[in-house]
Order: C-alpha cells, then structure tokens, then sequence
C-alpha cells in the first residue's frame, strides 16, 4: 500500500512549538515532538489535559496561536489526505443503512471525481484494506450488525483507502471487552507493519507500555515522550494525574508481577 | 373614554356564552400549558399534533358506533370515548413501531398519526349519509359556541392531570431529565411514560373542542416555551405557562369579539404574539438582552492593550488621545474599555488623563513581562525576526500564571529580552510578604531565605540568611548572592529550590 514508500522519510510527524489557546489560558503549550515513520505512538493525560486539541491540530481543524505541524516533512496545508482520521465509536449513526463495503469506499470519495464512479481500482483498494482487517467476509453487513470491535475494524479501513500514511485514532478501546481489544490492536499492528504510522489518543495507563512503541504524556504541556518504560514514570505519573492513587496502585502491581 | 373601555371589556363578560368560553378556554389552556413544559422539554411537540390529527378517526368512530348500534345521533361521551381511544392507539402503535424496527420515533409519529387520521377521514366520508360530523368544526374548534358537556369535560381532564403532575411532580421530572438514572433507583419508567402520554391525550381532546385540531399543538406548546423563556426551574416554568395559557385566552377571546373572528384563531394569535413579545425581551434568553450584553462586552485584549499602553508611558497620568495613538480600535470601544477599567479600579481617571491604579499596575506589569517572555521564547525557538514583535503582541494575552511560570523557567528566568528589555519579575509573586523561589529574584534585590530545598543543600546558604543577588553570570545560568562578605554562586536547579521573601529597601 501507499505507506511503503514514505517510509525511508525520517519524520511522519512533527509538531514544534505548538501553542493553541482558547482564551488567556493555554490549551497547549510549547509542544514539540517528532514521530518517525512506521511506529505506534500514544497519547495519554488525564481528561482536558489537551489530548483532543493536539488531536484537532495536527488535522488541521484548529489554527495555533503559535508553532507548526509538518506531516512527512510538508506543512499541514499542503498535507491534505495524507492524514486519516478515524473517530470514536459514539460518534457514529450506526442505523444509517450503510454497509461495510460503503463504508471503506468513502475513504475514496476524495479522490474521484463528482461525475465518475469508482472505478476498478478504488474497488482494489477497499478489497485490500477490508483483507488486511479481516472483514472481508462482511462486505454486504449494515454496520450496525457487528460487533464493538468490528465496527472500528471497517474505519480502520476507511482510513486505509484514504490511502493516509498517519493514521489517528481516537480513543479505539473505548468501552470495548479485552476479546475485541486484542482484535483491534491486531489490526493496528497489521497498519503498522505496513509502514503506516499511528497515533492513538488512549486513557488506560496499565495497558500503554505494551501497546505503544512510544508514549506522548501531555496536560497541557509536553510532560514526556518516549519508549513507554521511560514516559510511566511513577513520578512523572503522579505530577501529571496529581496523585491519582487508583492508577498508580494499578501500575506499581503491573510492574510488581513482571 | 370610560363609555368606551366598559362598550370594550366589560360588556362582553354580561354575555352567557363569553364567559363561559372564558372558563372553559382557561381550565383547557392552563392544563395545556403545564403538561406542554413536559412535552416540549422530552422534545415530543409533535406527539401533539398527532394525537389531535388521529382523535377524529375515535370521534367519527364513537359518533358511527352509537348511530348504528342504538341509533343515537352525535352521542357526545361516546366521541370522546373514541377518541380517547383512538389517541391511546396512537401512542400505543408509535411507540411500537419505533421498538421494534430502526425506525426513529419522530418518523413513527408521522406515519402512524397520519394513518389513524386518514382511516378517519375515510370512515366519515363513507359514511357521510349517517355521519353529520362538522370537520370544520373539529379542524377549527369552535370556543365561543362551547357546550356545557365540553365544559365539563375540560375541567374533569384538568383536575384530573393537574393532580397526576402535582403528586408525582418528582417523578415526571427525573424521568424527563434522566430517564436511565430514574429506572436505575426504581422509578417505573414506562409507566410514567405511559401516564404522561395518557395525559397529554386526554389534555388534547378536551382543547380540540375550543381551539380546533391544528390550533391545540400551539395551546401545549407555546405558552410552555414562553415560560422556558423566563425560567430556569421546572416547577416555575410551569406557573408562569399556566399563567401564559391564561393571558392567551382572555385576550384573545377579546379580540375575537371585537374583531368578530374566530376564537381558537385570535387565541393563538395572542399566544403566539406573546411569545415574540417575551422572546424579544426576556432578559436572560431574549434577542435584546443577548445583543445588549454582546454590545457592553468589551474584548479582553483591549483592556490589556490599554494597561499596557499606560504602563509603558511612565506613571504619569495618560490623556484618552494619546492612548488613542497606540490602540487602534473603534473610539466608541476604547471610551467603553476606559471606563470599564476605572470601574474595576484598574484606572485612575483625573484631570490629566488616566493613571494606573495599584492593582492597575500589576496587571499590567504581568502582561507586559508576559509579551517580553514571549519575545525571548520566540526568539529561542527561531521565529522570524521581522514577526517577532507582532507575534509576540497576540502571544502575550496568553498570561496565565501557571503558562508563564512554565515558559519563565524554560527560558531560565532570563532578566532581559532578546534586545536588552528588562523583562519585569512577577509582580503577584515577587512581592512585599511573599515566599517565592530564588531563581525569581531581580539583580540588586535583597531577600531572606526562608527554606531550602533538597538540591540546594550543599549550596551554604541557611534559613534566615540576608541576601543580596548580586548578578548573573555564565549566560544567566549561574545566581551570584553574597551573604555578608561571602559570595555563593547557585546553579538554576539548586536557586529553584530554595524559597526567600524580600526584605530592606527593594522597589
């Protein structure tokens, strides 16, 4: 897929200095990090720390006071497309009489024309992506009949027939059972094999050391970010959620049993 | 005068028939009216509707059932039997249609209203040889020709709703603000939907009479949101509709005798006309109120400007057309900004101009170390030369505290900007009485320290010490303070952790 050539770049992402505001009050502050290709990176901090506000910048919905994002090395303007973006599960009308299929064509719908149909290899293209997320067998089901898990498969697709090197993901284990929670990590790491990077908003901290090859710890500021073993510092944890106790008691028996 | 007000309102009320439309438009409207702050606030206005549409189907069915079975014509607790009935199936089938498919319950309400409404129409047509219904009758109500059964029933129905809502008041509540939570402590749910849908059919039936079967939807629903207008409590809402549905009836039958029109048509033009009224002039959610507190608002940055400005001009008093000079922004906003100012004794306004009072002065100080901070950072990170002044002007009324703070000990808590501007200690910590961190401190202040920290234990230095900061050297990155004849040189890590409070003669 389109992922493989961008992979000899050297930074999928790269945010500098970013500072959003929504008032004298900073949202963000001097954020700066840099995301090579190919890796699966987290995002965590506690609720309004930010997390969706760098979310909503880096696709550009919300212009910074101050500061860039470039996405595999052009700025964001000149980035369209190349980032996909797949939503929480609340978001979705899941009765609207769609089906799977459907669903991963509209990654297409950007790029054909109004006056022509998909052709051939927009059709190729969703084959691919429903394969590499196991939901070829369902390409005729309405949404709303799959499961939890399946459901975020088919938009991980969507984001693949985008044809998007940097997939962002907003909270996929949201109010989903451990079963469907390995599934999809499944499919993240099938991206990410692919030379897809991704990067996903999380908020369970006993799981982010071994599903993310690095860690962004953001509450307002960049607190951390880096190889999990680094970032879930007990300190660094206890500064950022001001002591609370439920997640570290969490962590320390993780770290306890390993 | 007098002759003309009695010919206008007094002599209706010696008319049999006005007064009683009176009370029977009053007892249907405030009933209405409560029941509507429920209906409107579950979002269902348009289960109002259905339910008036459907009854003529139970209206024309009890008329044809007693004309057939016992040959009694227009047999009137028959009707309003059939259309209790009716608008109980209605309720019964939408909330049917809407569980058992995916179709959503507004799509429900539209398809099944119109078939029972449709089945009605059919019914009265077929039978138009035994059915001596008026459909106008139905369709406009008639609330001046009210017959004494109507009466009766209007005010059966009211009592018994009215006493419904009060007694389980708490419980129609909960369930229309939170209906999961309800069901979790116990409240049986459905039947309370059951009771309020129940109720909202009878209500409907005993208005169609008065005010006709497109006007009841307005009598349920416009009074409850003039009152929603008004009010941020539910029981309030449904005084002040009742008291809406009230004023409705009685101006607009007034109208309708001394326009001689329709009487269901004049009440809810009153009603309605009441509710443009309120919309424009109620003071928290009304049109002029909003626009009024757009128009006081004046923006942050501007005040901000203005202090600065002031700031900048030495602690002479400023004169309004020299502020005008530096700001560029409508003079109507800048009087307004200036006033408001000197109301927040931020500004001092005398002879000369405006002078900045004490607290004027800290702020201003804060955000003018903000904006050269944000000068420094931008000048770290390599923002384009020529912008940086300009960037820097929108930066700076990013001033939070906590924002600044961080950016400060980023910088390295530099005591000038990148073109030798001092930049000004934090005027709300570094201050007369205050404990704060040594890094803050200004060349050539004196200071007591009050604590030491871990990383500042083998610096020498001691609580109670008298210090002086002497200067910085090494870029800034290393604190020199003498401490009587002895000089100590402090690293940015160790002078953040040790805490001090000015003392002696600093300005």
């Amino acid at each position: 897929m389109a992922g493989k050539k961008s992979s000899n770049l050297e930074s999928a992402l790269q945010v500098k200095n970013l500072t959003v505001s929504y008032g004298p009050k900073p949202a963000l502050l001097d954020i700066s990090f840099d995301i090579p290709p190919g890796i699966m990176v987290g995002i965590i901090g506690p609720n309004g720390s930010g997390k969706s506000t760098l979310l909503k910048s880096i696709l550009g919905f919300i212009e910074p006071d101050f500061g860039s994002v470039n996405v595999f090395g052009n700025p964001l303007a000149e980035s369209k497309g190349k980032v996909a973006y797949v939503p929480q599960r609340g978001a979705v009308d899941w009765d609207f009489p769609v089906t799977v299929e459907q669903v991963a064509l509209m990654g297409r719908y950007g790029k054909i024309a109004w006056w022509k149909n998909p052709g051939k290899d927009d059709r190729d293209l969703v084959d691919e992506a429903l394969k590499m997320v196991k939901m070829e067998n369902f390409r005729k089901r309405q949404i709303g009949q799959l499961s939890g898990g399946q459901q975020q498969r088919v938009f991980m697709a969507r984001a693949l027939t985008q044809g998007a090197d940097l997939l962002l993901l907003d909270e996929p284990f949201a109010g989903v059972d451990a079963a469907t929670e390995r599934a999809i990590l499944d499919v993240l790491e099938a991206a990410k094999k692919n030379g897809q990077t991704l990067i996903v908003v999380h908020h369970d901290l006993a799981t982010a050391a071994e599903y993310f090859d690095r860690i962004i710890l953001i509450k307002q500021r960049l607190y951390a970010y880096g190889p999990p073993e680094k970032v879930l510092d007990t300190d660094l944890l206890s500064e950022v959620y001001e002591g609370n106790l439920r997640v570290f008691t969490e962590l320390k028996a993780k770290e306890a049993a390993v | 005068m007098i002759e003309l007000l009695h010919t206008a309102f007094i002599e209706p009320l010696g008319q049999a028939f006005f007064v009683k439309s009176m009370i029977g438009g009053t007892i249907a409207a405030v009933v209405c009216s409560v029941i509507g702050c429920l209906v409107i606030l579950r979002k269902m206005s348009f289960l109002g509707d259905a339910l008036s549409h459907a009854m003529i189907a139970g209206v024309s069915g009890g008329y044809l059932f007693m004309k057939l079975i016992f040959d009694v014509e227009a047999y009137a607790p028959a009707m309003l039997i059939g259309s209790i009935i009716a608008a109980v199936v209605t309720v019964a089938l939408i909330g049917f249609v809407s569980n058992i498919s995916r179709i959503k319950e507004d799509t429900a309400i539209g398809i099944i209203y119109t078939g029972i409404f449709a089945a009605g129409v059919v019914l009265v047509s077929v039978f138009h040889e035994y059915i001596h219904i008026d459909i106008v009758h139905f369709i406009m109500g008639d609330v001046l020709g009210i017959a004494d059964s109507d009466l009766w029933v209007a005010a059966i129905v009211a009592s018994i709703v009215l006493t419904l809502i009060i007694l389980f008041f708490r419980y129609f509540q909960i369930t229309a603000f939170d209906p999961i939570m309800a069901a979790s402590i116990g409240i049986p749910v459905v039947l309370i939907d059951y009771l309020l849908t129940t109720s909202v059919s009878l209500v409907v039936v005993s208005a169609v009479s008065m005010v006709g079967v497109i006007l009841v939807v307005g009598l349920l629903i416009t009074p409850a949101a003039t009152a929603y207008l008004l009010s941020d409590r539910l029981d309030r809402m449904m005084l002040l509709a009742a008291l809406f549905g009230t004023t409705s009836v009685i101006g607009g039958l007034y109208i309708s005798i001394w326009l001689d029109s329709s009487g269901g048509g004049a009440i809810m033009l009153f009603c309605t006309f009441q509710f443009l009224f309120v919309l424009a002039v109620a003071p928290r959610y009304g049109m002029i109120a909003k626009k009024l507190r757009r128009m006081r608002m004046i923006p942050q940055e501007l005040t901000e400007d203005i202090l600065v400005t002031i700031l900048r001009e030495g602690g002479k008093p400023v004169s309004e057309q020299v502020i005008k000079g530096y700001i560029h922004s409508h003079d109507k906003y800048l009087s307004k900004g200036l006033r408001l100012l000197t109301q927040d004794e931020m500004l001092i306004s005398s002879d000369g101009g405006f002078k900045l009072s004490d607290s004027g002065e800290k702020e201003a100080v804060r955000i003018l170390r903000a904006h050269r901070l944000w000068e420094t950072y931008l000048q770290k990170v390599g923002a384009p030369e020529g912008q940086v002044h300009s960037i820097a002007h929108h930066l700076e009324h990013l001033h939070d505290n906590e924002a600044i703070g961080y950016i400060d000990g980023m910088l390295g808590h530099p005591e000038e900007g990148p073109h030798g501007e001092s930049i000004p200690a934090d005027p709300l910590q570094v201050a007369k009485g205050k404990k704060f961190q040594l890094s803050l401190l200004r060349t050539g202040s004196e200071a007591t320290v009050t604590a030491i920290g871990e990383r500042a234990k083998k610096s020498g230095l001691k609580k109670g010490n008298c210090i002086v900061l002497e200067s910085r050297v090494d870029d800034g990155e290393t604190w020199v303070v003498s401490v009587g004849r002895r000089k100590i040189r402090l690293d940015h890590s160790a002078s953040d952790d040790i805490e001090v409070e000015l003392s002696g003669n600093n300005h």
